[in-house]
């Protein structure tokens, strides 16, 4: 933990880790948070997600022979930070590609910078939708979930549950969208009002707030007068633990509270702060893989699963969550499916062979250790660059365990709401 | 704009009021750093960091009970007042105001590397839940009533000490000639360093009172740094009483801000208001020392 730690500090001077790379190698540009408070929430487990990928792809021998070298970078939570490692990685470094990235605030002007650059970027993590929409992108890709997608998820869900949780009809059951106010949590946020108005759902409060907020009081009056049954919540952290704790002390409750990734897909960070409170608390987010039944996915598809299990829990000592996952599997993706064909099929790794194996993929659903498949949008579409097959679920925080509440066809438990009598925020 | 004048917006703006307890709790001790040393510690919420993480090793690693781990945490701090003082201060006494800003700048690189490399990036919480009470179907959390108890009282004991007690006078008359007040036999070195330490140790304190409120991190320092810098200069640089007014009215626009449009605005609101004070008044709502 020590070497971790020393790494991290190491990351946060200014230096970038990287091992020495012969001219066969693919060089790898890798950007996440390694300091500030995205590191804590998420970006680090999804670093570790990344390097383990890269790990058992080099000890197979690489891609097509050929070793990945990733040059890690530390974004240190800030956009400019990541903007400038990004150019710096591609004309100074000169690597053949950028991937990871957390912040949807980092990704939406990267993506921008580096496809007119016209060089290659594949996103790991951030899931704003504001990264591809209407901006016909033609060299970055993301097979991860989207924003919308996000925003819709719950709100789905919520009608499917009204009438046999909550007793009520769907027009009937009041609503709180709350959310951080980048481009992550107003992303969300604006598939949770979209969805949930079309779907008749009533919206009793929409509020965002800044991300580095000392005091959400304000906030929590305004949800106390509204009366909100259900509360859609889009945050980092430390705004989510703030969030729960200010809503204790100031007494706010309510019946189902629905998270929306990254601080909530980090829970065990979470429940540090707010202890048995977290329990029965809901997240979107493309699964955590070892949630999924293994027959369920393409063959040899389990065993990488517990391989990369194994190596997260020798790494950190507790169960990998979302963030590991999007940071494991984006990259999974990237170096079994979309690089073996660039080299291939269009002659190596520049940025245009990659993007023409990118808009090759055809992964159909259960080809990936989260479940989706991959087909990229093409260019002149809405989403161009985006993986058109993505698809979230909905987990449940419980005291026997993480499960799947929803979609229904893969639910692996039913849905725990209201809140159970006695629960902190049970009304 | 719609402020709904009930029961929600009353507790909104106490709970303003409670905020306020912590804010100006944690411009005291820059305040006082500045009005006596006449350098601004742009690392101070740095030093507030380093209260956190202290308290919290002390209770959540060493299993030490609260109120031992927060004396520890804050006598840590203290020391590293005086550290920071003895180490990057003193040979920039009398060099220009940009040195000493980019200096003390320096430190929050060193501190931040310093907790990582300590504690690493995770979120680290106490666990320590003190509750809320209720009145009137308004709700208050007890961790900020504490804190703006403690705020107050560390306002009129600092106030009494500097006015009341013979080291506080000492301390005051330095800060008035720094060059006379040697040739008169006080020792310089010792008035600063016991300044250095008040200011570390208060930073400690309002620490360890957050430590009870927020989770820590490295970074939490870039959170609270920029409210604590526009509290100082909204109240006068160095003004101890003005530090507390400054707190009230800047707390209050974040949540009256925040009840009546949207808590991202309330932030905005108070940023706008220092602005605007900055040109009309740039002294500080009371006179700076």
């Amino acid at each position: 933990m020590t070497m971790t730690y020393l790494r991290a500090a190491a990351i946060a001077a200014g230096l970038t880790i990287g091992a020495a790379a012969s001219a066969q190698d693919i060089k790898l540009g890798v950007i996440y948070d390694q300091t500030g408070p995205f590191a804590g929430g998420g970006s680090v487990n999804a670093s570790i997600g990344t390097q383990t990928a890269i790990d058992m792809i080099n000890e197979k021998g690489g891609v097509e022979g050929r070793k990945l070298a990733p040059i890690i970078v530390d974004a240190q939570s800030k956009v400019d930070v990541a903007i400038n490692a990004a150019e710096r990685l591609l004309n100074e470094d000169r690597v053949d590609l950028v991937m990871g990235v957390y912040s949807s605030a980092q990704c939406v002007p990267m993506a921008a910078k580096v496809d007119n650059a016209k060089r290659f970027m594949w996103a790991n993590v951030c899931i704003s939708s504001a990264v591809f929409a209407n901006r016909n992108l033609q060299y970055v890709f993301r097979s991860q979930v989207h924003s919308d997608q996000y925003g819709e998820a719950s709100c789905l869900f919520l009608k499917e549950n009204a009438k046999a949780r909550f007793g009520v009809e769907p027009k009937d059951l009041k609503i709180a969208v709350i959310h951080e106010d980048g481009p992550y949590g107003t992303g969300v946020a604006k598939g949770n009002k979209d969805t949930c108005s079309k779907l008749g759902l009533n919206i009793v409060l929409e509020e965002g707030y800044a991300v580095t907020a000392t005091d959400l009081s304000a906030m929590i009056s305004k949800l106390r007068r509204a009366r909100p049954d259900v509360i859609l919540h889009t945050g980092y952290n430390p705004d989510i633990a703030l969030f729960l704790r200010q809503a204790k002390e100031q007494g706010l409750k309510w019946k189902a509270l629905i998270g929306h990734g990254a601080g909530y897909s980090n829970i065990d960070r979470i429940r540090e702060s707010a202890g048995d409170d977290v329990q029965y608390i809901m997240d979107v987010d493309p699964v955590s893989a070892q949630l999924l039944d293994a027959k369920t996915l393409a063959p040899g598809l389990g065993g990488v699963i517990e391989e990369a299990v194994k190596r997260y829990k020798a790494k950190t000592g507790s169960e990998p969550e979302s963030n590991f996952w999007m940071g494991f599997n984006q990259s999974w993706i990237l170096f079994t499916d979309v690089l073996p064909r660039a080299i291939k099929q269009f002659g190596g790794v520049d940025p245009e062979a990659l993007r023409k194996a990118a808009l090759a993929s055809d992964i159909p659903v259960g080809g990936t250790v989260q479940g989706y498949g991959v087909k990229f949008f093409g260019p002149g579409a809405a989403m161009s660059g985006q993986n058109e097959r993505s698809s979230p679920v909905i987990m449940q925080h419980t005291p026997q365990g993480t499960k799947v509440v929803w979609p229904t066809a893969i639910k692996t438990a039913d849905p725990v709401m209201p809140l159970p009598k006695g629960h902190a925020y049970a009304q | 704009m719609s402020c709904s004048l009930d029961i929600f917006f009353l507790e909104a703006i106490l709970n303003g009021l409670l905020l306020a307890g912590l804010l100006a709790l944690l411009s005291l001790g820059l305040n006082l750093i500045f009005g006596v040393v006449d350098v601004v510690w742009i690392c101070y919420a740095e030093l507030v960091m380093v209260g956190m993480y202290g308290v919290y090793w002390a209770f959540a690693v060493l299993g030490l009970p609260l109120p031992l781990a927060i004396a520890l945490g804050v006598a840590f701090t203290a020391g590293a007042g005086v550290l920071l003082h003895m180490l990057v201060i003193s040979p920039l006494l009398d060099a220009p105001p940009i040195n000493q800003l980019l200096a003390t700048g320096g430190v929050i690189f060193v501190l931040q590397a310093l907790a990582t490399m300590a504690f690493g990036v995770e979120f680290r919480s106490l666990g320590v839940q003190l509750g809320s009470f209720s009145a009137g179907d308004m709700f208050f959390s007890w961790s900020r009533v504490v804190t703006l108890a403690v705020a107050i009282v560390a306002v009129v004991a600092l106030r009494f000490f500097l006015r009341r007690s013979w080291l506080g006078l000492a301390i005051l008359a330095l800060s008035q000639d720094r060059r006379v007040m040697p040739l008169m036999g006080a020792d310089a070195k010792r008035l600063y360093a016991i300044t250095s330490a008040i200011g570390g140790g208060l930073a400690g304190l309002a620490g360890a009172l957050m430590a009870m409120q927020f989770d820590t991190y490295p970074q939490i320092g870039l959170q609270f740094g920029p409210l604590i810098f526009m509290v100082c200069v909204l109240g006068g640089l160095g003004n101890i009483v003005g530090g507390l007014v400054a707190a009230v009215i800047i707390a209050q626009f974040i949540t009256i801000g925040g009840s009546c449009l949207a808590s991202e605005w309330g932030y905005a609101i108070a940023f706008l208001f220092f602005m605007v004070m900055m040109f009309i008044r740039p002294q500080g709502v009371m006179r700076a020392r």
